[in-house]
This record gives structure tokens, C-alpha cells and sequence, in this order.
């Protein structure tokens, strides 16, 4: 089976190649999905993902500079798979991020209400 | 049992054989992201609030499976899967957020309502307390009128007292005034009486010593033989002292000229009224003058005796007068004289009267 995608796939790159070869760029390089992502993880980086979501940032960024190492081996089906896993990623690193900081606020603002609460039970006895 | 099992292994290698058209083999982690697309799609708070993210890995999980029924390359599988299982993730923690952000949103409403509360109960509470006060004050304005009212009234009250007092003080010193006129007046009246009884005195004395010098003059009188008449004593100097026809003193006479001179010495008070008369015979200015003669001889011998002269008055009356019957001598001597009016202590004498 892998054997046969092997081949398929090996085909295709060769299929590519001969494209490549006869002028035309049937698999360009993903320059807007390397810039659209290396922008999600900036992101991702300005909404605290390095400190709400460790894991997810750390998983993009990794996944970022395998991009960028398959950009230069011209690689640009791999780069661009592995830039898009990283935009993925680092769009969850930014929504975990925002999320903990609005349950933070929302905590915060849960435990003013119940500080006032007491005042107010404190000050009408 | 081994010919059951065989079958799906027939049916396999068949599909295989027929070019792909059987199910491809499973992909766990296709199925991991299905399983978790099943998962939030489920709950209402992904499918509320991240309805686009889920649609969004949705669509992602769709491009996988297909990628899957087309038996691509199992890398090409796994990555879009790996994406839809991401973007899975992605809804929920957009849920999540959101929730978050209602939560907070929610919150800040009740903190509004609860300091709200907490602001109208502070202003109930201070109502109650500016109502205590005002209470309070307006017990205490109560009273302060009551005490001023009391104050106001003692006031009325000391004025009054201050008022009696005060008449009562000007009573007392009209009083005193008055007493201490009358006191005055009363040592004045001692004072007075006692005056007017040292003058009772004096005059009791003026009296004694008056009624003793009258009693002396009495004495002395009588000694030169007065005769006391209504006008006052009268002395009578007889026909002897002068002789006949002429005005001139007999030494005999001069005696008794002299004790009269000696008696109005010791009595200075005292004047002298010397009256001549002579009888009737020889002419009436003959008499007339030798009666005036004879009583300016005796003024003048009184005169010259040391008596002052404004004491001494003189006078003749002739005829007039006789106090005997000049048919006779012995009458006619009688009526030969010269009568020495005394006066009283006051220089008085009574004139003569008829003729």
C-alpha cells in the first residue's frame, strides 16, 4: 500500500518536475501561507501564547522553522503542510490565550462581586 | 468461525484488486478529530457561541475525509486531519473565550447591580441616619427653645425683682432722704430749741436782771423821793432848790441834782424829761419864761454833771398845771416846781396830755 502512495507520490513529484521543467509552476512556493502564518504566530506571541499555551506556541514555532528548512530545500508541498499545521496551532495558541485571560477577568470580577458582597453584609448587620 | 473471518479479508484484497473502491483503512487520527468535532458540535455552548469555528473545522474534517475516501497520501490524511482536529480545538476554546467574555460581560453588569445595591443601601442608611439626626436636631432646636424660653422668662422674672428691687431701693432712699431731712430737721429744731431756750434763758436773765435794775432804779428813786405816776416815775425838785425869781441852782438843790445825775450814769438806757411850772402870780410870760429857765438850768447842771445832752430835754409850762391852790402860800410853793419825768428802760416817755 505505502509502496503504491510512494510511487503515486513520487509520480507526482516527477509529474511536477516535468511541469516545472516545460515553464510552468504548478506547485509555486507557499509564500502567502509561510507570511499568513508566521503573522498568526506573532500573533499568537502578542496574546500571551507563550505563557497560556506553551505547548501549542512551542508545537508552531517548531513547526515554522521546518517550514522555513523545507522552503530552502525547495520542498514547497512540506513547507506548506507544515506552515499551515503551525497557523493552526498557533491560532489555538492565541484563542487559549484569550480565552484563560477572559476567564481571568471574568474570576476577577466574579471575586469583586463577592468581596462587595460582604462589604455589604458586613456594613447592614 | 475461520470461514466468517476470512471474509472481510476477501472482501479487502477484492476491493483492493478493484482498484480502490472499498473503505480505505481507518486513520486514528482522523477519527480523533471527527470524535471531537462529534463532541463539541454536541454541546450547545460550541455550537452557540463558535458556530463559525465550528464550521470552519466542519469543513476542514470534511476536506479530511475525503482526502481519506480517495485514499490519498496518508501524510496529506493525517495533516488534514491533524488541521480539523486543530480547528476543533480552535471552537471550543472560542467557546470557551466567549463565555468567558459573557461571563465577564454578565458580571459586570451584576457588579453594577450589586454596587448599586450596595450605593442604595449606604443611602438608606444614610437617609436613616440624616433622619435620626434631623430628629435629633430638631429635639435638641425643642429643648434650646424650652431653655430659651426659661431663659427668657427668669430674665422677665430678674428684671422684674431688679425692677422692685430697684423701687424698693428708691423708696429706701427717698426714706433715707427723708430721714435724714427730718433728722436734720429735727437737729435742727434741737438746735433751734435749744437756741431759743438759751434765748429764753438769756431773756429769763434780761428779765431778772431788768426787774433788778428796776428794783434798783425803784430804790434809787425812791431815795430822791419819785413818785411813781402813769407816766412813769416822777421826781419833784420843790421851790428850795431855786430861789425866788431866779433860775439859779441852790447848793441844797444841787444834791439832789446829782443823784439823778449819778442814777442816769448807772442807767444809760434810760432819758429825762425835766418840766418847770411856776404860781400864779406875776405876768403869764413872765412864768412862761421863768418855768423854762428853771428847767434848762437844771438840764444844764445835768449837762455839766456828765449826763449826755441828747438824754436830757427841757421844757416850761408856766402856770399850767398847778398841783396845789395858789390862793394860798403854802399852795403856791407847792406849785413852784420842776418835775423830772423818768423815762421807761426803753428811752420812752408819755407826753403830757390835757391842760
Amino acid at each position: 500500500m505505502n509502496r503504491f502512495y510512494q510511487w503515486y507520490r513520487t509520480g507526482g513529484v516527477a509529474s511536477c518536475a516535468a511541469l516545472l521543467m516545460v515553464g510552468c509552476a504548478s506547485m509555486p512556493a507557499p509564500s502567502e501561507q509561510m507570511a499568513v502564518s508566521k503573522a498568526t504566530i506573532n500573533s499568537a506571541v502578542s496574546a500571551g501564547g507563550n505563557e497560556f499555551a506553551s505547548i501549542e506556541m512551542r508545537a508552531a514555532q517548531e513547526k515554522m522553522d521546518r517550514a522555513n528548512r523545507a522552503l530552502e530545500k525547495e520542498d514547497y508541498e512540506n513547507a506548506r503542510l507544515l506552515a499551515e499545521q503551525a497557523q493552526v496551532d498557533a491560532r489555538l495558541a492565541e484563542k487559549k490565550a484569550q480565552s484563560a485571560k477572559a476567564q481571568k477577568a471574568a474570576e476577577v470580577i466574579q471575586n469583586d462581586i463577592r468581596i462587595l458582597r460582604e462589604e455589604i453584609n458586613r456594613k447592614t448587620p | 468461525m475461520n470461514k466468517n473471518r476470512f471474509i472481510p479479508i476477501t472482501l479487502l484484497t477484492f476491493s483492493v484488486l478493484a482498484g480502490c473502491s472499498s473503505l480505505p483503512p481507518n486513520n486514528s487520527l482522523l477519527d480523533e478529530a471527527r470524535n471531537n468535532y462529534n463532541n463539541a458540535q454536541a454541546r450547545s455552548e460550541v455550537s452557540q457561541l463558535a458556530p463559525l469555528e465550528l464550521k470552519e473545522a466542519g469543513e476542514s474534517l470534511d476536506k479530511a475525509t475525503q482526502a481519506w475516501n480517495k485514499r490519498e497520501d496518508n501524510d496529506l490524511i493525517n495533516h488534514l486531519a491533524y488541521v480539523a482536529k486543530q480547528k476543533v480545538a480552535i471552537a471550543e476554546e472560542t467557546a470557551k473565550q466567549k463565555a468567558a467574555e459573557l461571563a465577564v460581560t454578565n458580571s459586570n453588569v451584576e457588579r453594577d447591580r450589586v454596587r448599586l445595591e450596595a450605593r442604595t443601601r449606604e443611602a438608606d442608611t444614610a437617609q436613616r441616619s440624616a433622619e435620626v439626626s434631623q430628629r435629633e436636631a430638631e429635639e435638641a432646636k425643642r429643648l434650646a427653645e424650652a431653655s430659651q424660653r426659661d431663659a427668657e422668662e427668669a430674665k422677665r422674672l430678674a428684671e422684674a425683682s431688679q425692677h422692685e428691687s430697684q423701687e424698693a431701693k428708691s423708696a429706701a432712699e427717698t426714706a433715707q432722704r427723708e430721714a435724714a431731712t427730718e433728722k436734720q430737721a429735727a437737729s435742727e429744731a434741737d438746735l433751734s430749741a435749744q437756741a431759743a431756750l438759751q434765748q429764753a434763758q438769756e431773756a429769763e436773765n434780761r428779765a431778772r436782771q431788768l426787774e433788778a435794775e428796776l428794783k434798783d432804779v425803784e430804790l434809787q428813786l425812791k431815795d430822791m423821793e419819785a413818785k411813781k405816776t402813769d407816766r412813769g416815775m416822777v421826781i419833784t425838785l420843790g421851790d428850795v432848790v431855786f430861789d425866788t425869781n431866779k433860775a439859779q441852782l441852790k447848793s441844797g438843790g444841787m444834791r439832789n441834782v446829782q443823784k439823778l445825775a449819778d442814777f442816769l450814769k448807772q442807767h444809760p438806757e434810760r432819758k429825762v424829761l425835766i418840766e418847770g411850772f411856776t404860781d400864779s402870780r406875776g405876768s403869764e410870760d413872765y412864768n412862761q419864761q421863768l418855768s423854762e429857765k428853771r428847767a434848762e438850768a437844771v438840764r444844764t447842771a445835768l449837762i455839766n454833771m456828765g449826763v449826755e445832752a441828747e438824754r436830757v430835754s427841757a421844757i416850761g409850762y408856766g402856770e399850767s398845771f398847778p398841783v396845789a391852790d395858789n390862793g394860798n402860800p403854802a399852795g403856791r410853793q407847792l406849785n413852784r416846781r420842776v418835775e423830772v419825768v423818768v423815762s421807761d428802760n426803753t428811752g420812752n416817755i408819755s407826753p403830757r396830755t390835757g391842760g
